[in-house]
């Protein structure tokens, strides 16, 4: 039947795809799960409020905020002295240094480029996993925090 | 009957198609990590094969996808849609039967994006009729004028 055999064309691209993206530097998810439950606000998390995230950021000593954005959204614009850890490079980008400086902060606050907060709390509960206290979620991302009319560090054009 | 094996239907009926599911499958194909919670969130996979289903279902959408719109194997590319809605609709309903509202993952990878699951059933129907009739109504071929002896 040429239908089927098409269709098993079809599968095969998608398998060859799949696992070649899969193997891509900075893109692995795990191939077989390992029923780690979804992130849970409480556990992995707490949201914050981008004025109140601001007020501890100047009222602690050492207040680390974690940008998960792409590179050169995180150079044209982010909060005063985050750190830029996207999801996908976490393994590689969380050095033993970054780890001791994350576990030893007074908070930590994640933030990212949606209003909606799913890549965040998924890093949080990654460092969570390794063993550090539940980070601080920014509820609204950094838009909320722009819109709030909060400090930023921006790329100054030449 | 004629209409549904008209061969204009197929082409726009795939390439509606063909567009929704290519934009499905965008933010799910760049990152699949949040769409593995998302399966979870549906509670019918035990945690084992969750991983491989959100490594490799985006690609099977993008590819059954450019198929539709470009017409390149539309019936097996329909044939494929018609077992990815049936097994959407079906694990939609699921939950709206236990009266949980699931991020269906549909066109969002967020997990916060929870919506009326019988809603999500319906909108589900018209696009699988879609895929039905691309699958088992073939167009017609077009019909040849009899060559005349000369």
């Amino acid at each position: 039947m040429r239908i089927i055999r098409d269709a098993a064309l079809f599968v095969a691209a998608t398998l060859v795809l799949g696992t070649a993206f899969n193997l891509a530097p900075g893109r692995h998810v795990e191939w077989w799960g390992h029923g780690i439950e979804p992130p849970a606000a409480g556990v992995d998390f707490q949201l914050i409020d981008p004025a109140s995230a601001d007020a501890m950021r100047l009222s602690l000593p050492t207040v680390v905020f974690i940008d998960t954005r792409p590179e050169p959204e995180v150079r044209a614009a982010r909060v005063p002295g985050a750190v830029s850890l996207p999801l996908p490079e976490v393994d590689r980008l969380l050095t033993p240094e970054l780890t001791h400086r994350l576990r030893n902060a007074d908070a930590v606050v994640i933030y990212g480029a949606a209003e909606e907060t799913d890549v965040e709390q998924l890093l949080a509960q990654q460092l969570r996993l390794r063993g550090m206290a539940p980070p601080w979620v920014l509820a609204g991302g950094f838009p909320a925090w722009e819109a709030s009319g909060l400090e930023a560090d921006r790329e100054r054009s030449s | 009957m004629s209409l549904l094996r008209h061969p204009w239907t197929h082409r726009i009926l795939g390439a509606a198609l063909g567009a929704v599911f290519l934009y499905a499958a965008h933010d799910k194909v760049l990152d699949p990590r949040p769409l593995v919670t998302i399966i979870w969130g549906y509670r019918l996979l035990p945690p084992g094969p969750i991983n491989p289903m959100a490594i490799y279902m985006p690609w099977l959408e993008l590819l059954v996808g450019v198929a539709m719109l470009t017409g390149f194997k539309r019936r097996a590319a329909a044939m494929l849609t018609t077992g990815l809605l049936a097994m959407f609709t079906v694990a939609l309903a699921i939950n709206a039967v236990r009266g949980i509202n699931v991020a269906c993952g549909c066109f969002s990878t967020s997990a916060q994006d929870a919506q009326n699951a019988w809603l999500l059933v319906l909108r589900d129907l018209p696009m699988l009729a879609a895929a039905v009739i691309l699958w088992l109504l073939p167009p017609r071929e077009p019909r040849t004028q009899p060559e005349r002896a000369a």
